[in-house]
């Protein structure tokens, strides 16, 4: 019973002094420095006094070695700056981490990911909403992505599921998700979202309803957008968007300060939302719109090239799955006429045939600003295939022309891509200077 | 309700599976699904082809940059055409659905359009039917109308029917489609993997190919550029091997030259080191006189100074101080030999020295000596010429005496004669001191207790002398007997008195030896005792008698010391022995210590006061005077009748006595007479 205590003094002792005499294998280069003592002091108190940054950048780099990663984030949000600490953190909790896709800085990463997970796992009337606003003010700083990759429904009762069994119509209000609007207007450097209305690994308990945005999801993810002054690209797919739901996001979207970058892909939007679309192209400063695997049709096609005809800012137009038609492509064609700025088209597997081909062939002709265009898996047939082989001997700015599938000539496709490669090799030495010259 | 259900159904399809885009390339019919992989398998073949033929073709610098174009070109397609061929299925499959759907709603449009003419036909029946009254007709009427409602019906029946058989082929299909995508899913799997290894393969060939290309190219670099290379270093060799040959001859002469030069300069080595040091001396003091020259060149030149004359003045001064350079050697010579003669000097100096400090020695040796001869010489004369004047006082009294009692007729009384004892035997007794050199401290004690003896004042002169003379003989062996004694008696002393040393003292005293703490001890002592170092023996022979003080404690101190000494004459052997065994009773020290110092204490009071007497020279005169005047002027004056009268008297008496001749020759005659009377006259 007296020994614990005995060789609980004798270890006091044995820290108190400076030199050991009958231990053989110690010396005097084994003491810690008063600094490294200090530091491990600091390290263990961290919780209750946490000093970081009046640290030297050493001593900083030492304390990052040794937080435990098991620290309420409260205390270490804030105090430690990105680095080591934050890296362990990462480790720790995911497998695969590649600081590169967050900027390089592993705080960043942890804090996107964190909230990531909070917002994936959110379950509607099961989680309070205060669970996730704890997380703002500490992550606020740090988060200029959020990638959500599901959103769950609330759970409903068994029973309502065989209700619903008999009359689905029914499923009405409780099955809106996360409300975004308590959150984006807090996140002040916000600048990607990513969002998709789905489930991952549902199974066997599919619903269509999983996948799906309600109208109330809508509303109060358009007020949120409205809220976020920051934002640069709204991703929004797969989530079966239609018309109305496409005109009210995009209502709110109207001038919004900083969107560059819009993309519905894959949902089920039609005329009347590529005609919102249009507007908003019209009114925002866009740089890259991609409207792939949609339902736009000849209307819709020619209210975008309405505004493209207009707009000075969009680069890069992905019109790519969606039924364009004729109408639609020689409308684009029309438009990219007056339009100088436009560097990317595709309008693959659209419904194009031999009328917009010729349109498009004449776009190719005078638009020296256009550098790719694709036009892959449409029924250009053989004259359109010959148009576009005369537009290109007389272009040199298209370095990429997608014509597979088009039941074009061999002959005039493999001209085209000649014609293609040719303008790629000035274009690529004039790279290859431009990445000699800062060098030299 | 099929088109919405067959929409949402095709939609999410393809959402489902945009994760992965690659594998979209989900194909209905097998037609469509081996065109693109078809073509692909040829764009690869051709490829390497045409590219192992521009390989072939153009120079191998653009090798690489065109390679690399076509190989991103390839491999970038090979991905996408897999998501163009889905595509344009995607867009085969929605036209198809355009289309049934076109179809379906023209089949439900004329479908409507025919059921609605049967139903005007209908409604046309009834009112035909209204206007008829009799029953048959109502009746043929009637089975009319129920046949068209019936063929309605079976024409609605038949479309339901209809659209529910091409549900369940459009469900059986969809099922089918999605059994038909897995497996394509597989084979375009497959078929990647195969693509990849062939891929693989026929790069890793054309890898192969080119690295071998490129050996052959660098090897035919590498023979050439070595023979090129050996051929150099053979030359370089050659010319470098000339060159060290001639090296080597001029090193050889070199050396012999060396060696020559080097036998000379061992010899003239010695002479070198001298003349160097000799030099650096030189050129120090140039360098001095120089920069004192300077300075007073400076001093007192002109400010404006020519160079040619500093070029003048420094030859002068060189010459100068060429000159110098040879004053000082000779300067030098010069000291050399006065150091030696100096040294030589010195060396007699030194003797001489010695012989003087010897001499003055024996001077002092015959000073004493002639000193104690001639304290001697005046102690002889003293007691001579004192005994002699108290001879002639005496008489001088006896005289006095007569001349007052026969002369003048007066009582003679004698006149005081203290100052006859008190300072008579001094003298005498210093000459003794002096006598026994090394002068006796404890003679100054002795001398006191003698002084202090008043009735031995009247013993004669000469035996104070011997008694003076005995006592220091006395003293001189006590001082030989306590040489042994008086160690352990102060030991003894230290260790009972020890009390009174400090203890900071004692412990610093601790690591010492006893006799040097004794001898410490004894220091601080003495010290607070306020003795001297010369009363200690004193001190050592009082404490050894303090015994028979103590019997007779009662006797005056005084006369006891001086009994004591007296004594000490006597009981010198027995002391000796008798004290070295029995030493003191170490339980009287203390008393004794304490008497003896009172009495220390009262002699030192008294001999200061002797001192002062004894050590002022008019004290003599005093004595002397006093001895002269032993007869009193009144007496003197008393005398100047007496003489006058005497002198009358001596007048008379000497008319007297020059008349007792003539008396006497008288008488003579007178006697003659008588004889020749008597012979005469018988």
């Amino acid at each position: 019973m007296s020994r614990p205590p005995y060789f609980g003094a004798k270890a006091d002792n044995r820290r108190l002094r400076r030199i050991i005499a009958e231990d053989v294998d110690w010396s005097l280069h084994v003491v810690p420095c008063l600094s490294k003592l200090c530091l491990q002091s600091i390290v263990r108190s961290f919780e209750e006094k946490p000093i970081f940054e009046e640290l030297p950048p050493l001593d900083r780099v030492f304390v990052q070695e040794r937080l435990p990663t098991s620290l309420p984030l409260h205390v270490t949000a804030n105090s430690v700056s990105d680095g080591v600490f934050w890296k362990r953190c990462c480790e720790q909790r995911w497998d695969i981490c590649d600081p590169a896709d967050y900027g390089h800085s592993w705080k960043r990463m942890f804090f996107e990911r964190h909230v990531e997970n909070i917002i994936e796992l959110f379950i509607p009337d099961e989680t309070e909403p205060r669970a996730v606003l704890e997380m703002v003010p500490l992550c606020k700083n740090y988060v200029k992505r959020l990638d959500i990759s599901q959103l769950l429904p609330p759970i409903k009762e068994p029973e309502k599921k065989e209700e619903e069994e008999y009359g689905p119509e029914l499923a009405g209000p409780s099955m809106d998700h996360f409300d975004f609007n308590i959150l984006l207007k807090k996140l002040t450097k916000l600048e990607e979202l990513h969002l998709v209305y789905r489930v991952k690994q549902c199974g066997m308990n599919f619903e269509r309803t999983m996948f799906e945005m309600t109208d109330r999801d809508c509303e109060s993810l358009a007020e949120a957008l409205v809220s976020c002054k920051t934002l640069k690209l709204l991703r929004l797919h797969q989530s079966n968007i239609e018309d109305k739901k496409c005109r009210r996001l995009v209502r709110n979207l109207l001038d919004h300060p900083s969107l560059t970058e819009l993309d519905l892909s894959h949902n089920v939007i039609g005329d009347k939302g590529a005609a919102a679309i249009g507007r908003l192209l019209a009114r925002n400063k866009l740089e890259t719109l991609n409207m792939c695997d949609n339902n736009i049709r000849g209307p819709g096609a020619e209210a975008i090239a309405r505004a493209l005809s207009v707009n000075s800012s969009l680069l890069s137009l992905n019109l790519r799955l969606n039924r364009v038609g004729d109408g639609g492509g020689r409308a684009i064609g029309e438009a990219l006429l007056n339009n100088r700025t436009l560097l990317h088209l595709h309008l693959g597997a659209n419904v194009v045939t031999g009328p917009s081909a010729v349109a498009l062939s004449k776009v190719l002709v005078e638009n020296g600003t256009l550098k790719s265009i694709n036009l892959s898996c449409n029924n250009l047939g053989v004259d359109g295939g010959r148009a576009l082989q005369e537009a290109m001997s007389h272009n040199t700015s298209v370095t990429e022309c997608d014509i597979r599938l088009t039941q074009i000539d061999e002959q005039s496709v493999s001209f085209i891509n000649k014609a293609v490669w040719t303008n790629q090799r000035p274009s690529k030495q004039q790279q290859q200077q431009q990445t000699a010259n800062p060098s030299v | 309700m099929e088109k919405v259900d067959m929409d949402p159904e095709e939609e999410s399809e393809p959402a489902l599976l945009a994760e992965n885009q690659e594998p979209a390339s989900t194909v209905s019919t097998q037609d469509i699904e081996e065109d693109p992989n078809t073509q692909t398998h040829e764009k690869f073949n051709e490829a390497p082809s045409e590219s192992q033929e521009e390989v072939g073709e153009e120079s191998e610098k653009l090798i690489l940059p065109q390679r690399m174009i076509n190989l991103q070109r390839d491999l970038t397609t090979s991905v996408s055409n897999n998501q163009t061929a889905a595509d344009a299925k995607e867009s085969m499959r929605r036209n198809e659905l355009e289309e049934s759907r076109k179809i379906r709603s023209e089949r439900l449009k004329n479908n409507v359009k025919s059921s609605e003419k049967i139903f005007q036909e209908i409604t046309t029946g009834w009112s035909k039917a209204k206007q008829k009254v009799i029953p048959q007709e109502l009746q043929e009427a009637l089975n009319n109308q129920q046949q068209l409602c019936a063929a309605i019906i079976k024409d609605k029946k038949k479309l339901l029917n209809d659209l529910q058989q091409e549900l369940k082929v459009r469900n059986d299909q969809f099922v089918k489609d999605l059994r038909k995508q897995e497996e394509n899913l597989d084979l375009t799997m497959e078929s990647f993997e195969n693509e990849i290894q062939t891929l693989t393969l026929s790069y890793k060939e054309e890898l192969a190919h080119i690295l071998g290309v490129n050996q052959q190219a660098t090897e035919v670099f590498l023979t050439k550029e070595q023979t090129d290379w050996q051929q150099r270093l053979k030359l370089l060799s050659d010319q470098e091997h000339g060159w060290l040959m001639q090296w080597k001859k001029t090193m050889e002469e070199c050396e012999a030259n060396v060696h020559s030069q080097i036998w000379a300069t061992v010899e003239k080595d010695s002479n070198m080191t001298e003349l160097n040091a000799a030099s650096q001396a030189q050129k120090r003091k140039k360098q001095k006189m120089k920069a004192k020259k300077e300075v007073t060149a400076l001093q007192s030149a002109v400010p404006e100074v020519t160079p040619v004359e500093l070029r003048r003045d420094l030859n002068r001064m060189e010459k100068r101080v060429g000159s110098l350079q040879k004053e000082i050697k000779t300067l030098r010579g010069s000291s050399s030999t006065q150091k030696q003669e100096f040294q030589k000097t010195t060396l007699s100096m030194s003797k001489d020295h010695k012989r003087s400090i010897e001499k003055y020695e024996n001077v002092k040796r015959r000073i004493k000596h002639f000193a104690l001869a001639d304290a001697r010489q005046y102690e002889d004369m003293w007691l001579t010429v004192d005994e002699e004047v108290r001879q002639l006082a005496d008489r001088a009294l006896a005289i006095d005496s007569q001349i007052c009692e026969l002369v003048l007729g007066i009582s003679w009384e004698r006149p005081p004669m203290e100052f006859m004892e008190l300072s008579g035997p001094r003298r005498p007794q210093e000459g003794a001191g002096l006598l026994h050199a090394g002068g006796r401290a404890p003679l100054c004690g002795q001398r006191t207790t003698d002084l202090s003896v008043g009735p031995r004042a009247e013993a004669g002169t000469e035996s104070r002398g011997e008694t003076a003379r005995g006592e220091g003989d006395a003293e001189a062996e006590e001082g030989k007997i306590s040489a042994a004694t008086l160690k352990k008696v102060l030991e003894l002393l230290c260790d009972k008195a020890g009390f009174l040393v400090e203890n900071k003292l004692l412990n610093l005293l601790a690591p010492l030896e006893e006799e040097e703490q004794t001898v410490v001890k004894l220091a601080s002592l003495l010290c607070t005792f306020g003795l001297e170092e010369e009363d200690v023996p004193k001190l050592a022979e009082f404490l050894l008698k303090y015994k028979p003080q103590q019997k007779d404690q009662t006797e005056d101190v005084c006369v006891e010391s001086g009994e004591s000494s007296v004594k000490a004459e006597g009981a010198e052997t027995e002391s000796a022995t008798h004290l070295t065994s029995e030493l003191i009773d170490p339980n009287h020290v203390m008393p004794a210590l304490k008497v003896f110092l009172e009495q220390h204490l009262r002699s030192r009071e008294s001999s200061a006061r002797l001192n002062e007497i004894s050590c002022d020279p008019l004290d003599d005169e005093a004595y002397w005077e006093r001895m002269g005047n032993i007869i009193p002027e009144d007496r003197v004056k008393l005398w100047e009748p007496a003489e006058k009268s005497l002198k009358q008297h001596l007048a008379v008496l000497k008319d007297i006595s020059e008349v007792v001749p003539e008396i006497q020759s008288l008488e003579k005659e007178n006697r003659e007479l008588r004889m020749l009377l008597q012979q005469h006259f018988p």
